[in-house]
């Protein structure tokens, strides 16, 4: 079952996908002239659909809103017929994979710039940029792109080999000589988004610091999107040149980044063909629209009507709109995937899915297990790394400022391997800033975080988690879009792949023990009934385990958990409790909360956190008589 | 009829479903205190009464006119007032600027005065802008916000979070004057000795579900009650 | 090395250029601070201005009315925007908020040059603005002083608004923490509308008197919609000091670089952008963390 639900993510059979696509691109030219399509659209629209391939990487999978793809168009195009006209390269295939490495240059120079920032900044930012190669190609380097006047004389391609040779001209046998760059292009595209690189894409686009903390390299992946993004922008612009045999000055302006945003949308963004689509409507209707007087003008202005309607009302896009309503009517694979019996266990409590009505004491203690099953499979931890002396996590007099306020000041402590630490203080205490720098999200104002032994203060989240401490957070912070199972994929892949791979043509199914964890993990927090419910479909107590999940599913050696019992019922409690006392073994724990039963019952060791500072530490039954503990969670107020 | 009638309530954060069929009443001149664990829907709550969050049904009558769904400014000029947990001073503004952008849209505000008689650590303070605030000042002010405006009905989201025994004791103080003073108050609260100190009823939610109402000292008298949902 | 005189002069130009490009980015700034959006569609908003102080110029011949028949247009056209469309993207993602704005920049162009056609109008310099006065050693045509005078004061005024009246401290609030002002009483969405309306009409403003100087095409917006990402990137966005600033050094930079070599005038401008980026990506402005 666990292999035919990872097989299904992760695409099952992409080649049945473009085996589809190689035979429709084949159909065309019989098609289409029927419909009164020429080749030079068919050929127009396949180098949008190419160019977007790159840009539905970039927003689509990874969630970057870029206003300025036309630089990287505009520059492979231009390199490309720069080179086959004024140099001695007669290769249009050289010239137009040079214009791509050049593309992919520029993409990686201008991403270093433009990933600094997300949101609204990148996509200001790399409208900015893109502006600027404009101004760059019409004046300071017009002696190489004829500035206003562009590029022309750009010769048709030539296939085969010395002796054998084809001379490709206008028309169809064009059209099949792009149509085999769009082919290749989808199917790596294809295959980069079925791809653990592709899986991490998605990941950062969902959650951002998540991803980061679960241990991948946001920005390192981030850039190689950009680039590959850079890339399908560069040969498609080499191939408008082709196409036209001539390098327009346009494909670099504004405009032309915009177009490809519009018919992404359209389109529907993260479906791969939603930008061709896009296209296809956007050049195919134009030409078929053209002889009506009104309409020929008023093209732009409809366009833009149907794009903001989209916008607010269909943002899934022509695509999307599809996948959704196939997605509907399909029947689920997998017998617990559907709504109906997400409802069922809902209702039946099955193996510890929570209780959303306290009230109801009445079903049988052995629905929620709490001894540890046989057959289970083995959780990775990470071997720690040595010289510790025995002490998993020290920390010497670690202090924050927030501008004048202290949020925590001199705290020193240091914690054995194997304890289960309690840090407990009233709201306010300083105990989350605390944790936070302990997991390397905060960087500390003074003072040294150790991890057995070696410093990482001011390593950062991403280094820490990839030593083996990894933190669960006291709001959940999942991966909205994705799964259960794809959720805990995500730190999985960070543990086995590091913090950042580029696996961009292998499939999930080739990653050593991915399977084997994810599974270890489902079992571990009782969601292996869930693996295939996307997570906002989870009760509030499924979600805080999945949590709990992502954490453990990265292997930590320590592992810090922030409020791990945060507003669960009882029952939950008990459960979690119980989870917890499971995944002791072999780990260092270090939990913040506020429930001190739960507390007392678990640590073997408690520190007490008030306004910042360390106000005590000792057993259990120590800090239960200590006068200061009592005082200090009270406020000082005798009771009445 | 109460100040305040809630009924059947159902407040969701996103898709999770935070408060179920909650319905409570508070009265006129009351001061009820309104506990839980962390996570429970003690600050939805109180955000639903303010209509920053939009429950999904139910009925919230105050003074007789049902309020739910009301965005809220307009539940803010019918008296009620939120003083939300994380303060939300504005910092760029100083501490006299926060408190007539507070009176603004209210026709019966207090005077300046008025206020720094209630505290007068603010008239020292007056001039500093909201960011070089201590955490006590910028509570003071934030509950100074809901006095110039005269509100009828205070909803206090936890006062006392973070802050030193003293200023507690001090806040304490001027929480009792207001009740003192007839004004109706809802408190949510970690710290239940303080909360229990000042309150004449009590509900207790757990899980997004009232599970309990009574007077402090009947709960007081139910050690269990306590320790099952406030682990005290 | 270019002269003093030339030097003189650039500078002079460059603050011209430059506070010009302030007061369109503090326009922009002031909308993405209040409302948290960022509008792709100002630059049509500039351009809706000139297009209809043009429409006024031709019907009474009179500037000075169709400064403020600009600033009318582009004030309806802000509002009905808000109304519409925009008010419903409060709660929705930023790259939302940029798509539909953007979107509606073309539904705005588009619309002027069906009406229009694409070729661009003659606004003439009015009569009190032809002529040119020496200033030292520096020739200026009057219009272009008569402009400056213009920005500085509307740059002034929208001073005056954001620090010196009651709704300026609401909008400075609001730029914090809108729902806390809704909170406490004050109908945010007729603040948001109102912003809204008064950064359309800043970029209206704009928009009408460069017209004289400038070829009114329904494109025209572009290029200012570009630079005032640029002004307010280096600035810190949603900070109007800020935009101020950054637009006069956005300016010295066109026309000082222009000076030695006008190819890279522009290019110049936003290599500087990438420069202030890698060094301080808040901006000079802006506050560390806010995206």
């Amino acid at each position: 079952m666990m292999l035919q639900r990872l097989s299904r993510y992760s695409g099952g059979r992409p080649w049945v996908a473009e085996l589809i696509t190689l035979i429709v691109l084949l159909l065309c030219p019989v098609v289409l002239p029927l419909v009164g399509i020429s080749a030079d659209i068919a050929s127009r629209i396949l180098i949008w659909g190419l160019f977007g391939l790159g840009f539905d990487i970039l927003f689509g999978y990874t969630g970057l809103l870029s206003f300025g793809q036309a630089a990287f168009f505009g520059t492979g195009g231009f390199v490309s017929a720069f080179l086959l006209t004024q140099t001695g390269i007669h290769g249009v295939f050289l010239a137009l994979m040079i214009g791509m490495l050049v593309a992919m240059a520029a993409g990686v120079v201008v991403g270093f710039f433009t990933l600094r920032r997300s949101g609204i900044y990148f996509a200001m930012i790399t409208l900015a940029f893109a502006e600027m190669f404009h101004f760059l190609e019409l004046s300071p380097l017009s002696a190489w792109t004829g500035g206003e006047n562009g590029l022309t004389g750009v010769p048709m391609p030539i296939v085969g080999f010395d002796s054998w040779h084809f001379q490709i001209s206008s028309g169809w046998t064009l059209y099949g000589y792009i149509a085999a760059f769009f082919l290749v292009g989808y199917i790596v595209a294809h295959r980069i988004v079925l791809s653990p690189f592709g899986q991490v894409l998605t990941a950062l686009r969902d959650n951002t610091p998540r991803a980061l903390a679960t241990g991948h390299s946001v920005r390192k992946y981030k850039l190689t999107a950009f680039v590959i993004a850079a890339g399908y922008a560069g040969v498609a612009g080499g191939l408008l040149g082709v196409l036209q045999s001539y390098m327009p000055p346009d494909a670099v302006a504004f405009h032309t980044s915009g177009q490809l945003v519009m018919q992404s949308i359209i389109g529907g963004a993260g479906t791969l063909f939603g930008p061709l689509v896009g296209a296809a409507l956007w050049l195919g209707m134009q030409d078929f629209l053209q002889d009506i007087p009104f309409i020929a003008e008023a093209w732009m202005l409809i366009l833009g009507i149907v794009f903001v309607i989209l916008i607010t009302a269909f943002r899934q896009g022509i695509l999307g709109a599809v996948k959704q309503l196939v997605m509907k009517t399909e029947p689920a694979t997998a017998p617990h995937a559907t709504e109906l019996s997400a409802e069922i266990s809902r209702r039946t409590h099955i193996k510890g899915v929570p209780d959303e009505h306290p009230n109801q004491d009445n079903i049988p203690d052995h629905f929620f297990r709490t001894d540890t099953p046989t057959t289970k499979p083995d959780l990775l931890i990470v071997p720690k790394s040595s010289t510790s002396e025995g002490i998993a996590l020290a920390c010497r007099n670690l202090t924050k400022h927030y501008g004048g306020i202290y949020a925590n000041e001199g705290i020193t402590l240091s914690i054995p391997e194997g304890q289960l630490r309690g840090i407990i203080g009233p709201n306010g205490a300083g105990k989350s800033t605390f944790f936070k720098m302990l997991a390397g999200e905060v960087v500390p104002t003074e003072g040294q975080i150790f991890l057995h032994g070696a410093d990482i203060t001011g390593l950062g989240v991403t280094a820490v988690s990839q030593l083996g401490m990894s933190k669960s957070y006291q709001i959940n912070e999942l991966f909205s879009k994705l799964t259960v199972e794809q959720n805990l994929a995500i730190p999985v892949l960070a543990r086995l792949r590091g913090e950042f791979r580029t696996d961009m043509l292998k499939s999930l199914n080739q990653v050593p023990g991915l399977r084997q964890q994810i599974e270890a993990t489902l079992d571990l927090v009782n969601l292996d009934q869930r693996a295939d419910i996307p997570v906002t479909e989870l009760a509030y107590g499924e979600k805080r385990r999945l949590e709990i999940g992502l954490a453990l599913a990265s292997a930590p050696n320590v592992l810090l958990l922030d409020e791990p019992l945060a507003g669960m019922s009882p029952r939950e409690r008990a459960d979690t409790v119980q989870l917890l006392k499971r995944i002791r073994a072999g780990r260092t724990l270090i939990v913040v909360e506020h429930d001190m039963d739960a507390m007392f019952e678990l640590a073997e060791y408690i520190s007490v956190l008030q306004e910042g500072r360390l106000l005590a530490e000792g057993t259990p039954e120590e800090i239960k008589n200590d006068k200061r503990v009592q005082d200090a969670y009270l406020g000082g107020i005798e009771e009445a | 009829m109460s100040l305040l009638e809630i009924e059947n309530i159902n407040s969701y954060y996103g898709d999770s479903h935070v408060l179920f069929d909650l319905s409570m009443q508070i009265n006129e001149h009351e001061v009820v205190a309104l506990l839980g664990r962390n996570g429970a829907g003690k600050s939805t709550t109180l955000k639903s009464l303010m209509g920053a969050v939009k429950p999904q049904n139910g009925v919230i009558r105050y003074d007789g006119k049902d309020i739910c769904g009301l965005p809220p400014y307009e539940i803010a000029q019918l008296g009620i007032q939120l003083v939300p947990e994380e303060r939300r001073i504005f910092g760029s503004l100083n501490v006299e600027e926060n408190l007539q952008l507070a009176a603004l849209s209210e026709p019966r505000a207090w005077s300046l005065e008025k206020i720094y008689e209630y505290f007068p650590r603010l008239l020292e303070r007056r001039r500093s802008r909201g960011t070089d605030l201590s955490g006590g000042e910028q509570q003071m002010l934030a509950i100074a916000r809901a006095l110039i405006r005269d509100a009828r009905l205070i909803l206090l989201d936890e006062p006392f979070e973070g802050l030193a025994p003293i200023i507690v004791q001090d806040l304490l103080r001027v929480a009792r004057q207001l009740a003192d003073e007839g004004r109706t108050i809802v408190i949510v609260e970690q710290n239940v000795a303080a909360a229990l100190s000042i309150a004449q009823r009590v509900y207790i939610i757990n899980n997004g579900h009232l599970v309990y109402e009574g007077t402090p000292a009947e709960l007081h008298a139910q050690p269990e009650i306590m320790h099952e949902y406030l682990g005290v | 090395m270019p002269s003093l005189p030339l030097f003189l002069s650039q500078l002079f130009n460059g603050l011209a250029t430059g506070l010009l490009l302030s007061l369109i980015s503090a326009g922009l700034t002031i909308i993405y601070g209040t409302l948290g959006v960022l509008n792709l569609a100002h630059g049509a908003l500039f351009m809706v201005g000139a297009y209809a102080g043009f429409m006024a110029l031709q019907w009474t011949g009179s500037f000075v009315i169709a400064i403020f028949g600009g600033m009318i247009g582009s004030l309806l056209v802000g509002l009905v925007m808000e109304r519409v469309i925009v008010r419903f993207y409060y709660q929705r993602p930023p790259e939302d908020q940029i798509l539909v704005t953007f979107g509606i920049g073309i539904v705005i162009t588009e619309l002027v040059r069906l009406s229009f056609g694409g070729i661009s109008k003659p606004v003439p310099i009015p009569s009190w603005g032809e002529g040119i006065t020496r200033m030292g050693f520096l020739f200026y045509p009057n219009y272009r002083i008569e402009m400056m005078v213009f920005v500085a004061i509307a740059l002034l005024a929208l001073y005056l608004l954001l620090y010196r009246t009651r709704l300026g401290m609401i909008v400075r609030a609001g730029i914090e923490d809108s729902l806390m002002v809704n909170m406490l009483g004050i109908n945010v969405y007729r603040i948001f509308l109102l912003v809204f309306g008064i950064g359309a009409m800043t970029a209206g403003f704009a928009g009408i008197v460069t017209s004289p100087i400038l070829a009114v095409t329904p494109d025209m917006g572009e290029v200012f919609l570009v630079q005032s990402f640029v002004v307010i990137v280096i600035g810190g966005v949603g900070s109007f000091p800020g935009a101020i600033i950054g637009g006069i050094i956005a300016g010295e930079i066109v026309s000082l670089t222009s000076m030695f070599s006008p190819a890279y005038s522009q290019v110049m401008l936003f290599a500087v952008m990438a420069v202030l980026l890698a060094v301080r990506p808040q901006g000079l402005f802006g506050i560390e963390g806010r995206e």
